[in-house]
């Protein structure tokens, strides 16, 4: 039972050390990015733009309902002028990043795994090995290029329309006019918080990047293997996003408080 | 002699058959190209390959015979360095391949072609990327060159190189996948060619096609080959010798000549396509 505790923290171990070593390797091959721009904007297509309507309802649905809740208990203690300032900093700070990977993660992540996986299983990547092209060159480095690139305008757009969908229900429901939310929202907000969330959303694309194409690239064992690895991909990403944004927002925390950005 | 008045009745033991067989010495006017000795590969507790022992000479081919699921994809596997050697030594042109340097792997990498069981081209890439893929990725060669040695190499194979250069490998059928990936091997005129079932699926001519073209390239390119195939009659057109795989060992080696009159009772059986052996006696067992 011990033993096979401890066999399971190793594989882990050295499942997460392959996948960071897959991360360095595809970061260090960027010097070479201008091989790939076709690659480089097939997946900027397919992860970004492919992207955008899930996100947007996803994110206008939560600025929305955020407002809904929020709005009843602040308009008891007469606050409903800073609606505006906690959705505003709600999604700027948390909700504009975590939607964002939670949606890339799901949609782009799952079938990045697949992709490779079944490339893996149809000897496509052994062919490519067989030519001397490095398959994390190749395969991995711009679909993590890609995800770096695309998830910060998708978080930006995920924090405009979230907040545009408080302010639509703050209007509608509690008569709260638009511009006044908007002044309530710039009251609280700063720059710092609009970009460290983009930062914590290139932190996040470079982990969805890096472990769904280490599953793909290491499916063993037919279809049934590139099912197990789009799954395990997922589950992988949703843990170490959540776990990553808590680092990330203790980081931000600290360093604000210390006044040091 | 006994033996040879009767030599279908000598009952052959299950050591005997599995027994490997020496590798003759080599021939005055010959040069050995492959040389693999002691191979051993193992998935998991599964030994798959125990122990290969196989010479090929320069420029010759050289077929591999065995059931399905006896390990020849696998063995091809270790002279394309994507499997690692368990046990043994595995030396092509003067390389070991058991301690290449990167550097070294890519310029062995130049020189070999590999044609895949399953074509293995990439899906989102046209017929002209995928056959050009070496040319774009590692020569790096300007588009003009790219176009026409492409064109080239799928004249070669037989396709009509204009209408497929812009289609992708789902809107092909599975013979003009299987051409294609020929065509993708032997673009960069390697010097050794490992081909991996190439006509399973093919129709007859087609089949005849790549029998020749192997032959022709041969000829004229002076390459060494490597052929899995279960097709009989394509081993004894396009072979030098013929190895035959059984439960991880070659267990038969030499000419056309002296394969059809070797007595193995499994390659027997393979040969004649026969349904009472040692083979399917294992099944009922
Ligand atoms: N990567 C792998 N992991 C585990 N087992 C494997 C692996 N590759 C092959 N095997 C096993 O090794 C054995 C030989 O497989 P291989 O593909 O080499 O057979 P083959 O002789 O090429 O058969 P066929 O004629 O059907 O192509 C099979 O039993 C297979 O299950
Ligand atoms: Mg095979």
């Amino acid at each position: 039972m011990l033993a096979a505790t401890g066999r399971l923290i190793i594989q882990a171990c050295e499942e997460a050390g392959r996948t960071l070593r897959l991360l360095v390797a595809a970061l260090l091959y960027i010097r070479v990015i201008h091989r790939s721009h076709k690659q480089l904007v097939r997946q900027l297509d397919h992860a970004g733009f492919g992207s955008i309507v899930v996100l947007s309802l996803v994110a206008g649905l939560t600025g929305m309902i955020l407002a809904m809740q929020m709005g009843t208990e602040l308009e008891r203690y007469g606050a409903l002028d800073s609606l505006g300032a906690i959705i505003g900093a709600t999604f700027c700070r948390e909700m504009g990043p975590i939607w964002a990977a939670i949606i890339v993660l799901a949609r782009v992540g799952s079938s990045m795994a697949a992709e490779l996986g079944t490339m893996v299983v149809n000897e496509e990547v052994e062919a490519l090995k067989i030519m001397s092209i490095d398959p994390v060159r190749y395969l991995a480095m711009p679909r993590i290029v890609a995800l770096i690139i695309a998830m910060p305008l998708l978080t930006t757009m995920a924090d405009v329309v979230g907040i545009a969908g408080g302010a639509f229900v703050s209007h509608s429901l509690y008569g709260l006019p638009y511009d006044k939310f908007i002044l309530s929202a710039q009251s609280l907000l700063t720059s710092t918080d609009f970009f460290s969330g983009l930062f914590k959303s290139m932190v996040f694309a470079a982990i969805i990047g890096a472990v769904a194409c280490d599953r793909g690239l290491h499916t063993k064992g037919g279809a049934e293997g590139v099912g197990k690895a789009t799954t395990v991909s997922v589950m992988l990403n949703v843990l170490f996003v959540l776990v990553g944004d808590y680092m990330l927002t203790a980081i931000i925390q600290f360093l604000t408080r210390a006044e040091i950005i | 002699m006994t033996d040879s008045q009767q030599p279908l009745a000598k009952e052959w033991t299950k050591e005997e058959m599995e027994q490997a067989v020496d590798m003759p010495p080599v021939p005055e006017d010959k040069e050995i190209f492959v040389r693999i000795r002691n191979l051993h590969k193992r998935f998991g507790p599964r030994h798959i390959l125990r122990g290969i022992d196989l010479d090929v000479y320069k420029g010759e081919t050289l077929v591999v015979l065995g059931v399905s699921g006896s390990g020849k994809s696998t063995f091809f596997k270790h002279l394309m360095g994507t499997h690692t050697i368990d046990e043994g030594t595995v030396e092509v042109g003067g390389r070991h391949l058991d301690h290449l340097s990167t550097d070294e792997w890519g310029a062995y990498r130049q020189d070999l072609g590999v044609i895949f069981q399953m074509a293995a081209l990439l899906g989102s890439l046209t017929v002209l990327e995928n056959v050009g893929l070496p040319l774009i990725e590692v020569e790096r060669a300007p588009t003009e060159e790219i176009r026409e040695r492409v064109i080239e190499a799928l004249h070669r194979v037989f396709l009509p190189a204009e209408e497929i250069l812009s289609l992708r490998p789902d809107e092909l059928s599975g013979g003009m996948r299987k051409r294609v990936g020929i065509a993708r091997a032997i673009i960069q005129n390697p010097r050794l060619i490992l081909y991996d079932e190439p006509t399973t699926g093919l129709d007859p001519v087609t089949v005849s096609g790549v029998n020749e073209l192997t032959l022709e390239l041969q000829k004229t390119l002076g390459v060494t080959s490597l052929v899995i195939t279960h097709d009989m009659e394509a081993a004894f057109t396009i072979a030098d010798h013929i190895a035959f795989l059984y439960n991880g060992r070659i267990v038969a080696y030499g000419t056309v000549d002296e394969i059809r009159a070797n007595e193995h009772p499994v390659l027997r059986q393979l040969l004649t396509g026969s349904t009472t052996g040692p083979l399917t006696e294992d099944y009922v067992k």
